[in-house]
């Protein structure tokens, strides 16, 4: 297992050079320019233009510009003057706001990370509750509900759903109840609501149509393993029924959802743009879409940088939870699946 | 993998009349429940009105919505978010009276005067001007401040790396501004008679230079807070993130950034103390939310939602003069001072044709562009120069306006009867403005008098500007937001030849000689004929083709008595009051 982990870890570094080198060459190839963007139709000096340019580094070619990038990003640095340092990888200035790019993701990721990790945990007590309920009520009206039900929710446009709930339970309940009981529309903290009411909405919205699929895997796995001859052998001894789901038929249905739900907690800590921005959420999202727009190369970069290292650490985590939930998985033996 | 809805079970087929039954009852309630979901949006709401007092109540707190600044430490104050907050914080020279702009009153300098060349201003300081932390605001404040909006080399106080002020061109009038680098005092034409005293000499006469110094970027700040930081709760934090001013309105904790900046009424202000207790500045990233978040009571001044205007009226009543809002009048539609344009780029042969270009002016409807896209939220331009500038005259460019048959005349005249042998023009545009559908009604005014237009999208704003600097285009779009309320601010930056703003450069320089001549003009009757003549001058001539002016979107709450929101986009928040 720590040997398939540290391969894992060392497979990381190649991926992560390959599309930082491809993102910078881009750079060169895709017109505009940030520090014209910055100043928009208003006139800038010559002498500001330059100084602006020279200390983002945008004089120099690309390759160049590489390097040092990759240079600040090491988490040890070694001059003359002072030696061996250890000050922590520097992510640079962002060109729009002349702000450290890590304060900037420092601000934010909480944000995403709280937002992604309530969905996520919508999603798996609803979505595999509904998907456990419907497959061991198959045919029940329980079983037509997940289903009619999700169908509609992975129909929805997510941005659609969340101004919907803003509107029914932001202005239509404060409106029926008269201002007693109601929901933040939204922003992510401040009176007069508690920290954890201004989740509800914006987790309920991006969770929903993962759950929705969710519900649909579950359902289907459990109702797949449920025909399988192990389960069938388990009933004859006299198992109870909950003894035989909980004991033997979610460990070996639960592959697909892990796997799932795994990928998804890696796109959610990615940022959630629509979400975001419908219901005001200061996460990574937004603000990564706006430098794309804008050309702001830093937090562009580092935006990419922190996303590849999200997705490493959430996949390799999906991964080791296989050699848990079915033994015959062994991770790292040359008779890997 | 997926098993259907009406499955089969191993052993037997199973048909259930009663599954059936439960299956359509389930599916009518669903659609039922969206459908009442979906037409949520449709139920008006009844107009809330509360008792109003009319005579002003100190204490609250106002929710205003910006979106985020790209910075609010004044040497860089440069798009409207960042404006408001510092012109809250902070007083310039001289402000723009609330209710009408091209009229200036005293704000830091008391009282000013000029030499009869137009080429020194003295200013003489308010002595009762003082930062919201005691300090006596002194003509060197002045100066070190615009010395640092000058310096290309100016640090950012929180990252101390270079970033240089992107507004520095307020002070390109001021002489010495531009070999910046080689004085040792920085800019020369500055210079503090005394205390209380500041002189400016120009580099060429400029008889509207005290308009200049009103902008909120040009406010003074104190060297040691800027170098060494502001104290809070113990520790120091950077300039930019908690700019001490000399304004009606004081930081009481750093800007959170993405989320709010909160500031409260400052008590050493020189002029009348605000009623407000406080300000929220909550930023959202988008201006639809906003709008829902004003809606459900957490904003007391929003922008109104996209296509919401005429709803909003109806809820929310007009505001008598479209700046002002009291309650039961709270929608403001008032005129802003920018003007929404279409560039030509005169290096094609065809543009380069006068009578060409008035047929391109005349046949755009402009009316129907206002109406049916904007609903109301934007008017006809009939002038470069909005109608809140001083000296705006109706009709001054008169090929800005609708008219079928001159326009084909004007076509016939240019040696194109019909359209007959015209090549094709294509109308460039960045896709993410939101542009396309008025570039669709323009491409659909100029097809009617026979003309081939194409569109031509640019996928974003900075590929569009880069286009647009290479000359990479025949007809394009631009958007003007006047700096401050005179003729000049649009005359200078779009119609001299040196300027970078200028895309149709005339071969003569009659134009920048002018300029010169009516900036000398110290009697403000002759230099805004002068003024007046140069905008009509210019306009015969087409170099732009101007479509609409932008207004005022934004509603206040009912609660807030006196909130005025001028047509220089600059909000006064020490007039107003909140009833309880």
């Amino acid at each position: 297992m720590g040997r398939y982990i540290a391969r894992r870890i060392a497979q990381f570094i190649p991926v992560f050079l390959g599309v930082t080198l491809i993102l910078f060459f881009i750079t060169t190839v895709l017109p505009g320019d940030p520090v014209a963007v910055r100043a928009g139709t208003k006139p800038l000096s010559p002498a500001v233009y330059k100084s602006l340019r020279h200390a983002y580094g945008l004089d120099k070619p690309w390759y160049v510009q590489y390097v040092d990038y990759l240079g600040s990003l090491s988490p040890v640095r070694y001059s003359p003057k002072s030696g061996l340092r250890f000050p922590g990888p520097d992510l640079g200035v962002s060109i729009s706001y002349g702000r450290p790019v890590i304060a900037m993701f420092e601000e934010t990721f909480p944000y995403t990370a709280e937002l992604a990790f309530a969905a996520i945990a919508v999603e798996i007590v609803i979505g595999i509750g509904v998907g456990i309920v419907a497959a061991v009520k198959q045919f029940s009206i329980w079983d037509t509900f997940a289903t009619l039900s999700t169908s509609i929710l992975v129909a929805l446009p997510v941005f659609w759903l969340g101004v919907m709930l803003q509107y029914l339970f932001g202005i239509l309940l404060q409106q029926w109840t008269g201002g007693i009981f109601y929901l933040p529309i939204a922003g992510a903290s401040g009176p007069p609501f508690a920290d954890w009411q201004y989740l509800i909405l914006p987790a309920v919205t991006l969770a929903s149509v993962s759950t929705a699929y969710a519900a649909r895997i579950m359902r289907s796995q459990l109702l797949e393993v449920g025909g399988q001859d192990y389960v069938r052998t388990a009933q004859a001894k006299g198992l109870s029924p909950s003894a035989v789901l909980w004991g033997h038929e979610m460990k070996n249905a639960l592959i697909p959802v892990v796997t799932f739900i795994g990928l998804d907690l890696g796109a959610m800590l990615s940022g959630a743009i629509l979400t975001e921005t419908v219901f005001n959420w200061p996460g990574i999202g937004n603000m990564i879409y706006q430098a794309i727009g804008r050309r702001d190369y830093p937090v562009i970069f580092g935006g990419v940088s922190l996303i590849l290292f999200i997705v490493l650490v959430v996949n390799l985590l999906v991964d080791i939870s296989y050699a848990f939930l079915d033994p015959r998985i062994r991770l790292g033996s040359k008779v890997e699946g | 993998m997926c098993s259907g809805l009406v499955g089969t079970q191993e052993g037997g087929t199973h048909v259930s009349t009663p599954r059936f039954r439960s299956v359509i009852v389930l599916a009518a309630v669903m659609v039922l429940a969206v459908g009442v979901l979906g037409a949520v949006g449709c139920t008006p709401k009844a107009a809330t009105t509360s008792s109003s007092s009319s005579t002003p109540v100190k204490g609250g707190t106002l929710s205003y919505y910006i979106g985020e600044p790209a910075a609010i430490d004044p040497y860089n104050a440069q798009e409207t978010e960042g404006v408001q907050v510092v012109h809250q914080l902070f007083r310039s020279l001289t402000d723009f009276d609330d209710y009408d702009a091209t009229k200036l009153v005293p704000a830091a300098a008391s009282t000013w005067t000029v030499n009869a060349d137009a080429t020194v201003w003295t200013f003489h300081l308010n002595p009762a001007d003082k930062f919201s932390d005691g300090n006596t605001v002194t003509a060197q404040d002045f100066i070190y401040a615009w010395n640092r909006i000058a310096n290309p080399n100016t640090v950012n106080t929180a990252t101390k790396k270079a970033d240089p002020s992107q507004i520095s061109y307020h002070l390109a009038f001021v002489r010495g501004t531009d070999d910046y680098g080689n004085a040792p005092k920085g800019i020369s034409g500055l210079k503090a008679l005394d205390a209380n005293t500041l002189q400016v000499t120009l580099k060429a006469p400029f008889a509207e230079f005290d308009y200049v110094v009103a902008h909120p970027g040009l406010a003074p700040v104190e060297k040691s807070l800027v170098e060494g930081g502001v104290d809070y709760n113990g520790s120091k934090v950077a300039f930019g993130e908690m700019p001490v001013g000399n304004g009606p309105f004081k930081m009481s904790q750093p800007w959170k950034h993405n989320q709010y900046i909160k500031v409260v009424a400052s008590d050493t202000y020189y002029g009348a103390k605000p009623y407000l207790a406080g300000v929220n500045f909550m930023e959202y990233k988008d201006p639809d939310t906003a709008y829902l978040a004003f809606q459900s009571g957490a904003l007391d001044f929003s922008q109104i939602g996209t296509g919401k205007i005429k709803d909003a009226e109806s809820k929310y009543g007009d505001s008598a003069d479209g700046y002002t809002s009291n309650p039961g009048k709270q929608v403001l539609l008032g005129a802003e001072n920018s003007v929404y344009y279409l560039l030509i780029n005169n290096k094609i042969s065809v543009l380069n044709n006068l009578k060409f270009r008035e047929a391109l002016s005349l046949a755009i409807n402009r009316q129907a562009i206002c109406d049916t896209i904007f609903q109301g939220s934007r008017q006809p331009a009939d002038n470069i120069v909005p109608p809140g500038i001083a000296g705006y005259q109706p009709g001054a460019w008169q090929y800005a306006k609708y008219d079928v048959a001159a326009a084909e005349k004007a076509l016939a005249d240019a040696g194109y009867p019909g359209g007959k042998g015209a090549p094709q023009i294509t109308l460039a545009y960045n896709a993410d403005g939101g542009h396309q559908p008025i570039m669709e009604l323009v491409q659909a005014d100029l097809t009617k008098i026979g003309l081939k237009v194409k569109l031509n999208p640019f996928a974003d704003f900075p590929t569009y500007l880069k286009a647009l600097t290479a000359k990479n285009f025949m007809v394009g779009r631009l958007g003007w937001v006047a700096d401050y309320p005179i003729i000049d601010d649009f005359m200078n930056p779009l119609f001299r030849t040196t300027s970078s703003n200028n895309y149709f450069v005339f071969p003569n320089k009659t134009f920048d000689a002018e300029i010169d001549a009516a900036r000398k003009m110290t009697d403000p009757t002759q230099r805004l004929a002068a003024y007046q003549a140069l905008d009509k001058q210019i306009g015969d001539q087409v170099p732009v083709i101007p479509l609409m002016f932008y207004k005022h979107h934004h509603v206040v709450s009912s609660r807030v008595h006196n909130f005025i929101f001028s047509s220089m986009y600059l909000a006064d928040l020490s007039k107003c009051w909140i009833s309880k």
